[in-house]
């Protein structure tokens, strides 16, 4: 049964963090998480029953901690690789939360992960923020936040409770 | 037997995390190839002997299911292992992929999940496809 979007993004970015990257994450109050200073940001854009994005950012202990963990690296890999890293995870986490939204049955297609760029929480012309979350670790903190086109009415039509977090 | 295998994702990243889950699994591998989409896959097994191809679903140039299509369509390669490793979640398009003979592989995956599909859809048993981790090695450090 579809869920709604806070509760999904929440579930699929804590699963994720735990299965890839051995990080465990505990959720906290995003008020103010958009001011949070990011190691990294990474947006992964996908289309299909529905249209939106998913972005992932980081502080500056959680972005090695990810790679290293993912990667089984002895020394750090370099940045470019922490950012990969970060990428596929935000891959991951898009693919995980939307059949959690949207159902099984809806297909969706994911473009490669990009860099979030300035504001990266703040939505766009034309998109709605359905959810913001903030997860606590060790290492650090990691932000998440799903974007979705306005007026798309398969995802509109989602529980209206995403708002709540968002 | 040593497994030869094929690693197709878009990803760098995932393909050494593949990589590394692989080694880690306790299957006894040959050689380890990799590819970043449907093309450089197709490329790779006109070069080379693989038993067993892990693919991703989506990736830019051609796609994994584009991809299998090619392999099922091929006199060589139709009979080859195949596993998806993807994100995909969505029924219909599993329906579709697993239609083509193959396993899926959720990720995020453990190596139990990975090694349990290897032996499903190569028809090995774990003794048969394990290392022999009983042998003397000389490697140990103590």
């Amino acid at each position: 049964m579809p869920q709604p979007a806070t509760t999904s993004l929440l579930q699929a970015a804590t699963s994720t963090f735990e299965s890839l990257a051995l990080l465990f994450p505990e959720r906290c109050s995003a008020e103010g998480a958009e001011f949070i200073p990011l190691a990294a940001a990474c947006s992964v854009t996908y289309h299909g029953a529905g249209t939106g994005r998913v972005v992932v950012g980081v502080t500056a202990g959680v972005l090695p901690a990810l790679a290293e963990n993912m990667l089984g690296a002895a020394a750090a890999p370099d940045l470019q690789m922490q950012r990969d890293a970060l990428g596929e995870l935000a891959n991951i986490v898009t693919g995980n939360v939307l059949p959690l939204i949207n159902g099984a049955t809806a297909v969706f297609k994911l473009d490669a992960p990009t860099p979030a760029g300035e504001e990266p929480f703040r939505a766009r012309d034309g998109e709605t923020r359905a959810a913001l979350t903030r997860l606590q670790m060790d290492e650090g903190e990691a932000i998440l936040a799903l974007f979705w086109q306005a007026g798309d009415p398969a995802q509109d039509d989602a529980p209206a409770v995403a708002m709540a977090g968002a | 037997m040593n497994l030869n295998v094929l690693i197709v994702d878009d990803s760098a990243v995932m393909r050494a995390m593949i990589r590394r889950t692989l080694s880690l699994c306790g299957i006894s591998l040959g050689e380890v190839y990799e590819a970043g989409n449907g093309v450089e896959a197709l490329e790779q097994l006109g070069e080379h002997w693989v038993d067993l191809a892990l693919l991703d679903v989506n990736m830019p140039v051609m796609d994994g299911e584009e991809l299998l299509q090619h392999i099922r369509a091929s006199e060589e390669w139709r009979a080859l292992a195949v596993i998806i490793v993807s994100t995909e979640s969505s029924d219909t398009r599993l329906a579709r992929l697993r239609a083509h003979g193959v396993e899926i592989v959720h990720k995020p995956f453990t190596p139990e999940q990975l090694r349990n599909t290897i032996l499903q859809v190569t028809g090995l048993t774990h003794a048969a496809a394990s290392n022999d981790l009983s042998a003397p090695s000389g490697d140990f450090d103590f």
